[in-house]
């Protein structure tokens, strides 16, 4: 039996989770569900050791835990799952299975080491693999199902599993169910924290909803629905009313998406786009939402497709093609992906288009000058931070600069955005919606991913739900539609 | 990989009388193991930091100090100089570890650091002379002829690989030490208390290369306060032949130890051969390049393809 009690953590002084409490009984199988900023990763990260909380107690048996480290963690006997994949490709099978279990001899005994996790695997319907094969061979999907089996056999007494079904096919989620029953069965507990609300309900014999870093409710799954989860995770549903930017038959067909495809990840993906219009693609991690624009973009290398932009085919798994053929691709990854932090704004505003201000290969650097200050006016920057390196802004400032790299262009028709303000304040993300407004009147295509309900329902003039890498629905703008219908579409897909 | 890179050198060696024109003599396997002690224990030290995902430049100036820590204090007993100088090792690279691990700093500028400030550490002792180490018995039990082809200074760098590889291969803390090369982060999620593990990795490759250095000196009967570049050059290349990856993750010490052989075989394939001393640096350079080039996933990627475009031919059947 756990029992989480009063957990409250907040970072810089804003809470991200406060006075959380919930039990988890000998053999229960425990929902943990919440939208983006609900605080289910903070209560995760502290039930694992990677947080330590501000106040509030954990307890685990009959004895409150202090768990300051991961390894104190799995001393009092939690395992993971983590959100993102964490197995080691460069070790095999057999070595990532034990990586890391305090319980495993120091010296390998390679016989009972084997035929342990044989045994792990053959409980998972894993017989094709074997445990002396090196996990680089494996597909993502068997990758993420040895973290699993992983978790599931180190005789823990809570294993969280964060999101572990998000990348996997039906049939490998159905014998991860199989396995997480069966251990739950043996009285372990076990926490399952998942937007795919059909599976949760299937699963878990409890759900605990968060909203806000606040809980909302504990409900026996018999007495719930996904609608009825949705209203307790959402409270008040955002909605958008049908705009005044209903479909519009004159406009121009800018951007052709036909028939793409990325192995794994995207299944089927067909979108045609107007100039001047916004295109929201909702789906949650691995709906292939952000695939979708990756693809475009040409960062795919399997991709296959066709995209044409303003009539001209864009070759896919071509990158710097996409770049020639107008395609300009912000990433959700600012950091690695984006900018050059240590640059000036200056430097980052005008580094895609060197060639306005070169002379014979030279550049000019009062030339420069004048376009970064006109663009950092477009893009809402202050003048005087042209010179600050770009690490130094606030991340609202920080998404401007990316932004406004695009902007003004003319050689530029498609502008793909994934997670436009993903950590950027109310006030930077007003202005930087603003932005894309304006440059889709400018005449540009802008499609983006987003996760952010609020955000689709503000921003997008059409409105693409996906889940399990195609389209579940499309809302254009002469409908009404609400956060109940496009998380329904998001979590549970096609019916 | 490890294994082709030494055979080719193997059988290079082998045929090495076709252009001498005198038989090989166990004398010359000796020689080469001798070559193999010098190199064995720095390569080591630089390697197991790699496939930590970790590059220990130190080792050189690790290397230089041990050899005049030795000389200095292991006059009347050797012991003690060994001693001194892999406590000094240890203690540098336990210092280096503990920056690296609890201040996240990168391993290249903490350990580039070192390297000279040992320099100048190991400058200061000596006054910038070579010093010599007068306790000839010692030099001459070190390199005694043992078995015909072997010394104790060969077979304890011997010896030590084995260590490694059965620490490396056989243990926890060996599985550790490649899973956090491969992915660190996922490592830090799976339990693996990273920071601990990068100390005595330093700790370890610093004890390494003083060691190796100690030997040198009680063989030369001198130590050299500046080593030049040569020893960490050599030790990179051996890390490299041995099928360690830059990227950290890969290797094994028994594919360190092939490594070390193939370049110390190499060395003494010229010397019999009599070969003009920079062929050595040319058959260096050569050697790497097509090791690395066999591995290189930008020539996996082109067979693969060439292979696909075969099996998508269709097929002429009549």
């Amino acid at each position: 039996m756990i029992q989480i009690d009063g957990l409250t953590r907040a970072f810089h002084g804003v809470p991200a989770v406060s006075g959380v409490s919930f039990t988890v009984g000998a053999g229960e199988i425990h929902g943990l569900c919440g939208h983006n900023g609900a605080g289910k990763s903070t209560v995760v990260k502290m039930l694992t050791g990677q947080l330590t909380p501000d106040s509030g107690r954990i307890v685990i048996g009959d004895e409150p835990v202090e768990l300051r480290s991961r390894q104190a963690a799995q001393r009092a006997g939690v395992a993971l799952v983590d959100q993102e994949l964490s197995v080691v490709p460069a070790l095999t099978v057999g070595e990532n299975m034990l990586l890391g279990d305090i319980h495993a001899p120091l010296v390998n005994r390679r016989r009972a080491a084997y035929a342990h996790c044989r045994r792990v695997l053959d409980d998972m319907g894993l017989e094709g693999i074997d445990p002396d094969q090196p996990l680089s061979t494996l597909s993502i999907g068997e990758q993420q199902l040895i973290e699993i089996a992983k978790a599931l056999s180190q005789r823990a007494r809570l294993v969280i599993l964060d999101e572990p079904t998000a990348t996997l096919t039906d049939v490998e989620s159905a014998s991860v169910f199989a396995a997480i029953r069966r251990v739950a069965a043996t009285g372990c507990s076990i926490i399952f924290v998942s937007h795919r609300l059909a599976e949760v309900l299937e699963l878990c014999h409890s759900v605990t909803v968060l909203r806000d870093g606040r809980k909302i409710a504990t409900t026996p799954t018999a007495d719930l629905t996904v609608d009825a989860l949705i209203v307790q995770m959402l409270g008040e549903p955002p909605f958008r009313l049908a705009a005044a930017r209903k479909p519009d038959h004159d406009l121009a067909h800018a951007l052709r998406i036909s028939g793409l495809r990325v192995p794994g990840r995207l299944r089927d993906f067909s979108l045609t786009a107007n100039a001047g219009r916004i295109y929201a693609l909702a789906g949650q991690l691995g709906s292939g939402a952000s695939d979708v624009l990756r693809a475009v973009a040409g960062l795919h290398p399997t991709a296959i497709g066709t995209v044409e932009l303003h009539d001209r085919p864009v070759p896919v798994r071509d990158p710097v093609a996409a770049a020639r053929h107008g395609v300009a691709f912000l990433s959700n990854d600012r950091k690695s992906e984006g900018l050059f932090l240590d640059r000036s704004v200056g430097w980052n505003l005008t580094a895609t288009r060197l060639p306005f201000f070169a002379r014979a290969g030279v550049l000019q650097p009062r030339r420069e000058l004048v376009i970064a200050r006109a663009l950092a006016e477009r893009s809402g920057l202050p003048e005087h931070r042209l010179g600050d390196p770009v690490a130094a802004l606030s991340g609202g400032n920080q998404q401007k600069a990316f932004v406004g790299r695009c902007l003004g262009r003319d050689d530029v028709f498609a502008l793909l955005l994934d997670e436009p303000t993903r950590g950027v304040d109310i006030g930077g993300r007003a202005a930087i919606h603003q932005l894309l407004r304006r440059a889709a009147d400018a005449g540009l295509v802008v499609l983006f991913a987003s996760t952010e309900l609020d955000e689709l329902l503000e921003l997008g003039d059409v409105i693409v739900t996906m889940r399990d890498g195609q389209i579940v629905n499309r809302y254009d703008g002469d409908v009404d539609v609400d956060g109940v219908l496009l998380m329904r579409d998001m979590t549970r897909g096609i019916a | 990989m490890p294994a082709v890179s030494l055979l080719v050198v193997i059988v290079a060696f082998a045929c090495s009388p076709l252009l001498s024109g005198t038989p090989l003599q166990p004398f010359d396997v000796y020689n080469a193991l001798q070559g193999f002690a010098q190199l064995g224990l720095p390569a080591l030290a630089i390697g197991i930091t790699m496939i930590a995902g970790e590059f220990d430049l130190s080792i050189v100036g690790t290397y230089a100090l041990g050899g005049m820590l030795a000389v200095s204090t292991g006059v009347s007993s050797p012991a003690l100089g060994v001693l001194a100088a892999v406590a000094a090792g240890a203690a540098i690279g336990a210092a280096q570890g503990a920056l690296i691990a609890r201040l996240r700093i990168p391993s290249m500028p903490v350990t580039l650091a070192t390297y000279i400030a040992l320099l100048g550490l190991t400058y200061a002792i000596s006054g910038g002379l070579s010093k010599t180490y007068p306790n000839s018995d010692v030099t001459l039990w070190v390199d005694q002829t043992l078995a015909g082809i072997f010394s104790p200074r060969s077979l304890l760098t011997l010896a030590v690989f084995l260590i490694a590889a059965v620490v490396l291969g056989r243990t926890r803390l060996g599985r550790e030490l490649r899973a956090i090369g491969g992915d660190r982060r996922a490592s830090r999620v799976a339990g693996v208390g990273v920071d601990g593990l990068v100390i005595g990795l330093f700790t370890v490759s610093g004890t390494l290369a003083a060691l190796g250095g100690a030997l040198l000196s009680y063989s030369y009967a001198s130590a050299n306060p500046d080593p030049g570049l040569q020893p960490l050059i050599l030790a990179a290349v051996a890390a490299l032949l041995g099928g360690v990856s830059l990227a950290g993750g890969r290797g094994t010490p028994l594919g360190l130890l092939a490594g070390a052989l193939s370049v110390a075989l190499l060395a003494q394939i010229v010397a019999i051969t009599a070969l003009p001393d920079f062929t050595t640096q040319l058959l260096y350079a050569a050697l790497l390049a097509v090791i690395v080039a066999i591995e290189s996933p930008g020539l996996r990627a082109l067979l693969d393809r060439f292979r696909a475009s075969r099996a998508d031919r269709p097929q002429t059947l009549s």
